[in-house]
């Protein structure tokens, strides 16, 4: 037997205490929280590995994150997007989840392990990466922005990533095994518990950790992007004005310097020179327009099965981000 | 009750002429007391309570401000925000300007420039960085041309430099009209040559300013 029977799980301990671990109730079978923990590389039946599972978990932390990210920051440049998205389920991001979850791995997959240990085919130290991880083809050979919006996955990946079953019998890092389990975990409680324990659960194990979005940014002419976002939204052109300053002559001067369209500051930005300050200033104000949150947002899964719809608001969409 | 004295009494490069009336004494401020005097700044408006009773003081200290906190230029039409923001700002202003002003502060002593207290709320914008200018569009096809050959002809008289000050543009309109891409190569490679006599020192303290000024857009 490549993993062990459905019938042990009842009797393991580990499986018991991670299911308390994480809150789940009782109705959520144990033989179900072992089956996650059974990647494809263990084993190959897809009647008793994961890879069902992580994909159908996959998809709605994928929906789950885009459209929160989507609703409350209605303005994000899509490359910032791809990247929150990223930092908040994907697989590094993941993998770190389930060490905090406290799972640990199974030096060596089979029938006789514990089922509460995470089961997958190691990568010897050593062994290069196996074909089916490496680089897949890219999607399309000519990748453009439109393309990897529409038609890759939710973080906007050059190229596709390898599918669950391509994985049977391959030996993976330990990375790529325990993302696994976890967008299972996802799936098995959407198929179990049904869809708002599963929103509970994201909001309190995903969406709650820390994600410092206006990090995110990387502008490199943020004071040309700022003033055709001006132009374009028809206000003022930006002027930067000297807020104030010291030691000008010195060695360490320091100077703040406000990006103004017409009566109105934008932003805000302090440099050891005029040009880091203006330069830092416009790029605040860009961040300024870009984390735009509106105050009340109802996200569209919020109403599923709901029969009142009055309580649903429309989001705002934004026209997109500067272009230049 | 003030003792202070403006700025032009203080100064005594222009003399008055002699005159003959009696010699009176005068008060300069150079004493230590009056010095120290001068150096009394006023509570900050929001330390000192309006009310007997225990309030809230909120006084943050001076800090970037957060990049999550929108102006009310770039909040849409239709966001709540805007009138509260709009009736703070017209509440504070007029807070502000009804706090009275110490008598040492008062306008006319040396204490109300304001380098040693905080500015005070005014309508007046700060300096620009640079002088805000109206773009012109006032070169036709004909006088483009005229750059484009004056630029062909002799790219090393007719600079673009030289082009801007001639039809009063930018040079980077120059740039785009008339490239020159001989000239743009030959001093690319005369840079390439004098940053190839550059010592270890150098070439890596102007790596490193590049390198700080990609920080400027990421870390802002």
């Amino acid at each position: 037997m490549p993993s062990p029977h459905p019938y042990e799980a009842n009797q393991s301990i580990k499986l018991s205490a991670l299911r308390a671990r994480l809150s789940l109730p009782q109705r959520f079978p144990l033989q179900t929280l072992a089956r996650t923990l059974v990647h494809p590389s263990a084993d190959p039946d897809p009647a008793f590995n994961n890879a069902s599972l992580s994909i159908l978990g996959g998809n709605l932390l994928s929906y789950y994150t885009s459209e929160h990210l989507l609703c409350n920051y209605p303005r994000l440049p899509i490359e910032v997007v791809f990247a929150a998205t990223e930092a908040y389920v994907g697989p590094r991001a993941l993998a770190i989840v389930a060490s905090e979850w406290g799972i640990e791995a199974a030096a060596e997959p089979g029938g006789e392990v514990e089922p509460g240990l995470l089961q997958f085919k190691r990568l010897k130290p050593g062994e290069g990466i196996p074909a089916a991880l490496r680089k897949q083809v890219p999607w399309k050979w000519n990748v453009t922005q439109t393309h990897r919006i529409v038609a890759t996955d939710e973080f906007g990946s050059r190229n596709a990533p390898p599918t669950p079953q391509s994985l049977a019998n391959v030996p993976v890092p330990m990375e790529e095994a325990a993302q696994s389990f976890v967008r299972a975990l996802v799936g098995s409680l959407h198929l179990h518990l049904g869809a708002p324990l599963v929103k509970r659960f994201f909001k309190s194990h995903f969406l709650s950790r820390h994600l410092e979005i206006s990090d995110m940014f990387d502008f490199r002419t943020p004071t040309r992007d700022l003033s055709r976002l001006c132009a374009r939204e028809g206000f003022e052109a930006p002027v930067a004005r000297l807020i104030s300053e010291t030691g000008r002559l010195s060695r360490h001067p320091v100077f703040v310097v406000g990006i103004y369209s017409g009566k109105d500051k934008l932003g805000e930005g302090a440099g050891a020179s005029l040009e880091e300050a203006r330069f830092r200033a416009a790029a605040a104000s860009l961040k300024a327009w870009y984390l735009y949150r509106p105050l009340d947002v109802t996200v569209p899964s919020s109403m599923e099965g709901e029969l009142d719809t009055t309580k649903w608001k429309p989001n705002m969409i934004d026209c997109g981000e500067v272009i230049v | 009750m003030s003792t202070c004295k403006s700025a032009a009494r203080i100064s005594t490069a222009v003399r008055p002429p002699p005159s003959l009336l009696p010699r009176t004494q005068i008060r300069h401020e150079s004493t230590t007391r009056r010095h120290k005097k001068l150096l009394t700044v006023q509570q900050a408006p929001s330390y000192a309570p309006t009310r007997p009773e225990p309030t809230l003081i909120f006084n943050p200290p001076s800090s970037a401000p957060s990049a999550y906190h929108t102006p009310l230029k770039f909040l849409p039409a239709n966001d709540k925000r805007r009138a509260l923001y709009a009736s703070f700002l017209s509440t504070s202003t007029a807070r502000a300007h009804a706090t009275a002003t110490s008598p040492v502060a008062a306008p006319g002593t040396p204490l109300s420039t304001n380098s040693l207290l905080p500015p005070r709320p005014s309508a007046s914008l700060p300096p620009p960085l640079r002088q805000p200018y109206e773009k012109k569009y006032h070169l036709t096809d004909v006088e483009i041309k005229e750059i484009q050959r004056l630029r062909k002809e002799d790219p090393e008289r007719w600079t673009r430099v030289r082009l801007a000050e001639k039809f009063g543009c930018s040079q980077f309109f120059v740039g785009m009209v008339a490239k020159n891409e001989e000239k743009a190569a030959k001093v690319s490679r005369e840079h390439e040559r004098s940053r190839a006599r550059w010592g270890e020192r150098r070439r890596e303290a102007r790596h490193e300013r590049e390198r700080r000024k990609e920080l400027w857009g990421r870390d802002a």
